[in-house]
């Protein structure tokens, strides 16, 4: 019976509106990453989700209609806290969707302030190379003629 | 608060319906439950990915205070085409900046995979490497710690308790999330980190879960997944009797390399791998 209830509780917490968890994300044209994106979707965007296909949502989002690894998702897709309360303690809460007193301590913890903190006590981390890795992107379309020049998948 | 409770009594009203326990004052569960389960839901929020990302920064910078990058941009463009063409097959194919791959210079092999997807293969790793799919398979198992949160799984559990402790304090919240006490625990989060992929490398079980999960991704991206196991069978006829590098953080134990040959046997050669291997020779190191 208590498997019973865990098993069903985690539907509850579904929703057709999900927020964006993670930043520098797009909309693409099919389900993969190798589509060609429509539009950029920022951090804490909230998008319709309106069909999914294994690991890809199809989502609309200011009027335009495209798909979104399940990833960016990763913090806002656990069961809301607030709808299916067990859940949220048993799975650990959905952050960006808890709406009462956890809110304070979900917008805190490790920030650039932290972080700003920690380098004034730390003058010998090495930041100025951490940004230069950072910066180490690889054009998409550089990298799709690499993947099809090596006989990869896409 | 008020949910806490809601919570605890759900929890007390199914463990009395699942007619297990027999015997137990379920009244003093729910009590019991109702006092605990407000801390509960604030101690049991898991370290975010933007966390994760601050700290995967601060144990790379650790890594870059005593260790150079190799700047070479046309082999740092070529790591970081080969390791974004298997971390996209990867389970966890976007973390919350990205992943980034560098190269340190240090001829002592070794890899390390900061959280958040920041991915150092030293010069001396990459020269045992002979073909662009070995390169692939050391960058698939870091990609593989990452996904699995194997740095964050290393912050004790603890530490983090005590972050969302002083966290949820009137202390704190004056400093903004900036205070000395919140800086000093991510210090020591970080020295968990550092300590574990550094200094004395992961479990045997992650160590074995991150293999299992590059032969899945080398074989999602279209490589060899067989390239691991002529990896693994390198570095242990390299393995001397005093382990230090990467044969310390990842030791390639019989067992390891075992269970990697029976997921990915090897020795099958397409032809397309023939032009990777030509690409990757063509790349000075």
């Amino acid at each position: 019976m208590v498997l019973a209830v865990l098993v069903c509780v985690p539907a509850l917490g579904w929703a057709e509106t999900m927020k964006v968890a993670l930043g520098n994300q797009s909309l693409y044209g099919d389900p993969n990453f190798s589509a060609t994106p429509i539009a950029p979707v920022p951090q804490g965007a909230e998008v319709t989700v309106v069909s999914k296909n294994q690991d890809w949502y199809k989502v609309e989002y200011k009027g335009n209609s495209g798909w979104m690894h399940r990833s960016a998702f990763a913090q806002a897709e656990a069961p809301k806290a607030g709808g299916g309360g067990l859940a949220g303690l048993i799975f650990g809460g959905g952050v960006t969707q808890t709406k009462s007193d956890e809110v304070a301590l979900a917008g805190k913890g490790f920030t650039p302030e932290v972080e700003a903190g920690y380098r004034q006590q730390h003058p010998e981390a090495n930041y100025a190379q951490v940004d230069q890795v950072e910066s180490f992107t690889v054009d998409e379309a550089k990298l799709q003629a690499f993947i099809k020049e090596g006989g990869l998948r896409p | 608060m008020r949910r806490g409770q809601i919570l605890c009594a759900f929890l007390a009203a199914a463990l009395v319906l699942s007619g297990g326990c027999a015997g137990m004052d379920y009244t003093s569960i729910a009590t019991i439950a109702v006092k605990t389960g407000a801390k509960a839901v604030e101690a049991s929020r898991p370290i975010s990915d933007s966390e994760e990302y601050y700290i995967g920064r601060a144990v790379a910078a650790r890594i870059l205070g005593s260790n150079r990058l190799y700047n070479d941009s046309q082999l740092t463009l070529y790591v970081n085409e080969v390791g974004q063409a298997v971390a996209r097959k990867s389970p966890r194919p976007n973390t919350f900046k990205g992943y980034h791959f560098a190269v340190l210079d240090t001829s002592e092999p070794n890899a390390f995979a900061c959280p958040g997807g920041l991915i150092f293969i030293t010069r001396g790793l990459l020269q045992m490497c002979a073909s662009e799919d070995e390169l692939a398979a050391v960058l698939a198992h870091e990609v593989g710690h990452v996904a699995n949160k194997d740095g964050i799984n290393s912050i004790s559990k603890a530490r983090w308790t005590q972050v969302l402790t002083t966290l949820g304090t009137e202390t704190a919240k004056q400093y903004a999330g900036a205070g000395g006490q919140i800086i000093s625990l991510f210090e020591g989060s970080i020295d968990d980190v550092f300590k574990t992929i550094v200094v004395n490398g992961y479990s045997r079980g992650a160590e074995e879960a991150a293999d299992t999960q590059a032969v899945s991704t080398l074989r999602s991206a279209g490589y060899d997944p067989g390239a691991l196991t002529t990896l693994l069978g390198k570095m242990q006829a390299k393995q001397g009797s005093g382990a230090s590098g990467i044969f310390k953080t990842h030791p390639p134990t019989g067992d390891r390399l075992t269970k990697v040959k029976s997921a990915a046997p090897g020795g099958t050669q397409d032809k397309m791998e023939a032009v990777r291997t030509k690409r990757f020779q063509s790349i000075k190191l």
